[in-house]
């Protein structure tokens, strides 16, 4: 059963506050500026440690093209200012590419192959629209009909699931007001002050009154998604978005986010050499295709494959982090599985505090692993449903 | 420096953020005059907090007020508090505060000092005395000060009415005159300083006469603005729902001006409000700003306030057929008669409101205008109805219509008692309109229209009845097309068709102009005697009155009427189908055979192809609604010259079909220029997007953003010079020694990828049932014309290869059963079929 080799620990993760896209606090700050952000403050939580024993830099972007192109995981360590002998490789499993980063780099770590590894995840969708800035698709998704959803907005899938799981207009609403409700309350009595390093915007822009150039710069440390005027009678009056006669808003979908996570791995042996303690121990990860034009059922499939992968039940997990990409996806996956509402997402999700892609699953694998500790839980999952029909669970545990 | 021989805006200050005032400052933007907009400044915050507020308004107005959003951009907040310095360099001040005197009285002194020696400054008052408003200006300055009254909407109310005071000198309202013409492109009138000028004084007088026999009567406001909207050639809104549109308080504020300021006019008695007015001014039911005042609207009904009970009721009423069969006569002196003679109330009204009109506007003509033109232009051009008061009068005959009046004003019936003046009914008089100009009573002379230099622009300015007009001289007359000229080597070509539809025999006529104009002119111009530039409709099968709105809102209706045109445009680009494809199309449509219609398609393409490739320089001069085929004419002409009020659109999608007259292809060759050797497929998208959901353009301006014009065409904001710059564009062309574009070659499509991609874009628009399956396979067939069809990206074609598949893809839409059911529904029912 136990096929590796040691445990791979995680001893640091941070994050930027998530700002709004795409005209939010980070509007004009690059993914790779923020990756380079997280690196830096994640490694600044490890003292002691030599950077040069890093063996890779593994991030997760969504649409890695463009100001997030080039590979951004090897652009970021090296402005971050990691030695150049650090290696650096991007990935790519749209929403799930955080997690996914975390989950490659403890098997490295976990194989025996390396002793100190980051994984991070970085996404500007202020600078890199969903789909990227030059879409394409292939011609043979409509030679047949089964592939025809491949090229489904999410937005359509989620109220495709709505339908088949019978999720009501109102229930989305009220699950998306709720999602506000606990992330307010959670930034209100600090609970995200663990997590969030705070970042530096610095912003040039062109004075035309003095005819110069105005450098303003701001730290911010919250995240901008929250909402306190949100209400489910506000909710109820926005329009249905993707379909006519849908259930699916801009209020009960994940926000559009600019923002970047990293979070430190080691084995027992690189904690002691640098007389560090773990967050928490890395348990296991799974993935699991599902029809596309369902992609939001996604964790359905994942999650009972990872709980069957670790030997763990539903019962054992004390706090689930389910990335809100839309409050249909969500429910319909709390239904299914019979997911207790009160351990998922207790302080907010992506409708409220927004959803940056492919940095989400190190975003939120930060909140957990800070949760867990603070709230002396045991056992947690970041779990998310994937474009094109897939589902990500990693389970962690809080030590 | 010598003193500038020449008057110039180079900057324009607008005194005042509120409705008029702004708007204003929008349409001198839309003419890109450079303005500054002044308010008071906020009481916290930014300074000019208030007047960002009001252009940031402008924004959503309905009509918009602005040619394209960014225009807005360009007006420039300023606060009195703050920024009068800047008043120098304004070469025109429009003040346009809140009508009251005192305060008017105050802003000037303020702003006196900061205005420079060679302003023109112009007080934008509805109705007070500019002679008084200039006792508040400086001495000095008096010379250069004036009233200039626009009317609300003022982009697209034509009027403005032009007010001297005793000190003005005449020169500053020649200058004046030009600008407000050809830079604002407006109907100017020189008005008397009287009481509410000329339009607001005989309009608002109009509408009081509507008031009181409307009630003489009985009739419900619903039942009189039937009668007294379209069927006596005025706006839709006719009369109530105008004053709800206007606003019942601005209403009754014009009243008041001639309740307060007019106490010896023999119609003093009637100038006032009603109870029922009073009372819904009194609930703050203002009327459209407030959402309720003599009708409102609950749900989807109409209601129509009951003056006797006070209460609404459902909006039913409607005019009684008797009367319409009488309005329908188009012979005004017989329509007159049987209205006279007719016991029926509504007729009886009808003849009232218009009998007490002409009392009115005959007994006041010497007062308050130079001659009866500038008050039925005035009427035309401000209130919108089709003639002004004096040529109803006289085509209805004007010695029995005078007798009747006066025979009715012996017997009391007439709301005043005062006799006509002696000038109407002086030995054969016929009329007031005629070769020579039109009667003045303090002249006792016809006077002809202005010999100002800016009125040589306009070849064929807008004309009364009676005056004559001939179109220059023919060069050849087929039943379809005139081509002329007006005496030099410029050909010009005008369409005879019913909204000038584009059928087969527009299209032998114009290929036949090409052909002239190669062989013997300088440029070909295609320009209309009157708008809409093309509808594409067939005169067969254009019902009654359906064609009609285009016209109207082109002289300047509101813009909801314009819209629904443009969303009926669908139903005329149906008949457009008939019209391209000529009069035997439905019937071979029916029978299946499609041959005929492939060929009449292909012609089409040839003659656009012509347009652009032809040795002699092509221009389009457009004006109104330019819709399908009329649009891509345009599209292929070596220059567009377009009026400011000028919506075109490739709307084929409607009636299930696409463009298919090089439309799509000419969008593929914009998109690859565009790009400029980079990926074209943004650009491409965005051209797509634009056929595909049938984009209507809302100002020629926007038609350049959305790509149907290119940044060489030229807009126009005065429709009556349209011919000459469109004249003076194609001589421009011919003398730069014109050669036709070498052939497109080597056109780099986008491909069977780039298909894919949109229709990937398709599907979710399907799924969010948004588009239905027919609009799918349409929006595929036009993402296959635009993207050169079933190849690799990159593959090199010529034009002819996507004509064919532009003509290959309509024939086959053609084809299906939706199609067929969608042109047959609109044909029928003139209503779009969504299947």
């Amino acid at each position: 059963m136990n096929k590796q080799v040691q445990d791979a620990y995680i001893v640091a993760a941070t994050r930027t506050p998530v700002g709004k896209a795409p005209r939010g606090m980070f509007r004009n700050t690059r993914p790779d500026d923020m990756l380079a952000h997280v690196l830096k403050a994640g490694l600044a939580q490890c003292p002691g440690m030599d950077y040069k024993s890093i063996d890779d830099v593994i991030v997760g972007c969504a649409m890695p093209e463009g100001e997030q192109g080039m590979n951004v995981a090897r652009i970021g360590l090296l402005i971050a200012g990691l030695p150049n002998t650090v290696s650096g490789m991007t990935i790519n499993r749209f929403c799930s590419s955080g997690v996914q980063a975390v989950a490659l780099a403890a098997d490295r770590i976990r194989l025996g192959e390396s002793d100190v590894m980051i994984a991070a995840g970085t996404e500007s969708m202020s600078m890199v629209p969903l789909g990227g800035n030059n879409p394409s698709f292939s011609p043979a998704m409509f030679e047949n009909n089964e592939n025809v959803a491949i090229g489904y907005g999410m937005g359509i899938t989620a109220e495709k699931v709505a339908t088949q799981w019978s999720v009501t207009r109102e229930q989305q609403d009220m699950f998306a007001a709720e999602s506000h409700r606990r992330a307010l309350h959670a930034a209100d009595s600090g609970e995200f002050k663990d997590e969030i390093t705070p970042y530096n915007i610095v912003d040039h822009a062109p004075d035309l009154a003095a005819r110069d150039i105005a450098i303003k710069s701001r730290s911010v440390a919250s995240d901008e998604g929250p909402r306190r005027d949100t209400s489910p009678e506000g909710l109820a009056k926005l329009r249905s978005v993707f379909a006519v006669k849908g259930s699916v808003t801009a209020g009960n979908s994940s926000q559009m986010s600019d923002g970047a996570a990293a979070v430190v791995l080691m084995s027992e042996s690189a904690m002691k050499r640098y007389g560090l303690s773990p967050l928490g121990r890395f348990v296991g990860y799974a993935v699991a295709g599902v029809p596309p034009e369902i992609m939001g059922i996604g964790p359905v499939k994942a999650i009972p494959k990872v709980l069957q992968q670790i030997g763990l039940r539903l019962d054992d997990m004390d706090w689930i982090e389910l990335n809100e990409a839309f409050a249909a996806q969500s429910l319909a996956v709390i239904k299914d599985l019979g997911l207790d509402p009160a351990k998922v997402n207790p302080l907010g999700g992506a409708i409220a505090l927004g959803h940056p892609l492919g940095a989400t699953g190190a975003v939120r694998t930060a909140t957990l692993m800070h949760g867990l500790r603070r709230r002396k839980k045991k056992y947690g999952m970041v779990t998310m449903c994937i474009g094109t029909g897939m589902g990500a669970a990693g389970v962690f545990e809080s030590l | 420096m010598s003193e500038i021989s020449r008057f110039v805006v180079r900057k324009a200050g607008v005194l005042g953020a509120g409705v008029m005032g702004a708007q204003i400052a929008a349409h001198l933007a839309n003419a890109n005059v450079e303005v500054l907009l002044f308010e008071l400044p906020a009481k916290e915050g930014n300074p000019n907090g208030n007047v960002l507020k009001a252009i940031d308004n402008l924004r959503k107005f309905e009509p918009s007020p602005l040619a394209t959003r960014s225009k807005a951009d360009h007006i420039c907040p300023a606060n009195y508090d703050h920024d009068l310095a800047q008043l120098k360099d304004c070469d025109l001040v429009i003040e346009a505060i809140s009508e009251r005197m005192d305060w008017k009285a105050d802003l000037y002194k303020k702003v006196a000092p900061f205005l420079g020696e060679n302003v023109i400054f112009a007080s934008n008052t509805s109705g007070l005395s500019i002679n008084k408003l200039s006792e508040s200006f400086p001495a000095q300055l008096r010379k250069r000060f004036c009233g200039v009254h626009f009317f609300n909407p003022p982009r697209y109310m034509h009027l403005v009415e032009l007010i001297a005071c005793n000190e003005t000198d005449p020169a500053i309202l020649d200058d004046l005159e030009k600008f407000l013409v050809t830079t604002l492109g407006k109907g100017v009138i020189r008005a008397k300083d009287t009481p509410n000028f000329i339009a607001n004084r005989v309009g608002v007088f109009s509408m009081l006469a509507t008031v009181h026999h409307a009630q003489q009567f009985g009739l419900g406001f619903d039942v009189v603005d039937a009668l007294t909207g379209a069927l006596i050639g005025r706006p839709k809104s006719a009369t109530f729902r105008t004053a709800d549109v206007v606003g019942l308080d601005t209403f009754a504020h014009v009243v008041k001006t001639m309740t307060d300021t007019l106490p010896d006019d023999p119609w003093h008695p009637y100038y006032g409000i009603p109870a029922w007015l009073k009372t819904l001014i009194d609930q703050g039911a203002l009327g459209q700003k407030t959402k309720r005042g003599i009708y409102q609207k609950v749900g989807r009904d109409i209601q129509v306030l009951d003056a006797s009970t006070g209460a609404y009721r459902p909006s039913t009423g409607a005019a009684d057929d008797a009367v319409v069969e009488i309005l329908k006569n188009k012979n005004t002196a017989e329509r007159f008669a049987q209205l006279h003679a007719s016991n029926h109330p509504q007729a009886r009204f009808l003849w009232a409101i218009f009998r007490d009109t002409f009392h009115y506007c005959s007994t006041h003509l010497a007062s308050i205008a130079a001659s009866a033109r500038d008050v039925d232009m005035a009427i035309r051009w401000g209130f919108g109805w089709d003639q002004g008061p004096f040529e109803i009068w006289q085509a209805a005959g004007w010695g029995q219509v005078a007798q009747w009046t006066s025979d009715e004003i012996n017997a009391g019936k007439t709301m005043s008692a005062v006799a006509l003046p002696p000038w109407v009914s002086a030995a054969g008089r016929s009329g007031v309109h005629g070769p020579l100009g039109s009667y003045s009573p303090v002249t006792n002379t016809d006077i002809a229209r202005s010999t100002l230099a800016v009125y040589k622009r306009q070849l064929f300015p807008d004309r009364l009845l009676g005056e004559p007009v001939q179109y220059g001289h023919t060069i050849f007359e087929t039943d379809a097309v005139r081509c002329w000229h007006t005496g030099d080597d410029i050909a010009i070509v005008s369409f005879k068709s019913k909204m000038h539809a584009i059928g087969g025999d527009v299209l032998d006529g114009v290929l036949q102009a090409i052909d002239e104009a190669e062989r013997n002119y300088a440029a070909l111009v295609i320009w209309q005697t009157e708008p809409p530039f093309s509808i594409g409709a067939n005169l067969k099968q254009t019902p009654v009155g359906g064609g009609e709105r285009p016209k109207k809102s082109a002289t300047g209706k509101w813009f909801s009427q314009i819209r629904r045109s443009a969303e009926a445009s669908i139903l005329k680009t149906a008949r457009g189908v008939d019209g391209i494809l000529g009069t035997q199309c439905a019937g071979a449509l029916m029978e299946g055979k499609l041959a005929p219609i492939e060929r009449m398609v292909e012609q089409f393409q040839h003659t656009t192809q012509q347009l652009r490739y032809s040795i002699t320089p092509t221009v389009a001069a457009v004006d109104g609604f330019a819709f399908g085929g009329g649009c891509e004419f345009i599209m292929h002409c070596d220059r567009a010259v377009a009026t400011l009020e000028s919506y075109m659109g490739l709307v084929e999608v409607g009636v299930g079909l696409l463009p298919a007259g090089g439309g799509c292809k000419e969008f593929v060759l914009r998109a690859v220029q565009e790009a400029k050797g980079g990926n074209a497929f943004p650009f491409l998208r965005r051209y797509f997007e634009a056929i595909a959901t049938a984009q209507v353009a809302r100002s020629a301006e926007h038609a350049r953003e959305l790509g149907y014009l290119r940044s060489s065409d030229r807009v126009v904001m005065h429709r009556f010079e349209l011919l000459s710059v469109a004249k003076a564009e194609a001589r421009a062309l011919a003398e730069a020694g014109y050669r036709p574009p070498l052939r497109a070659r080597n056109i780099p499509v986008l491909g069977r990828s780039a298909i894919a991609t949109i229709t990937a874009y398709m599907v979710n628009m399907l799924e969010g049932g948004y588009i239905s399956e027919h609009d799918y396979l349409i929006g595929r067939k036009i993402a296959d014309v635009m993207c050169g069809g079933d190849v690799e990206c990159g593959s090199l074609v010529d034009e002819q290869w996507l004509l064919d598949l532009e003509r290959r893809h309509f024939m086959e839409l053609l084809a299906t059963q939706k199609t067929q059911d969608r042109i047959e529904q609109m044909l029928q029912t003139g209503k779009p079929l969504r299947n």
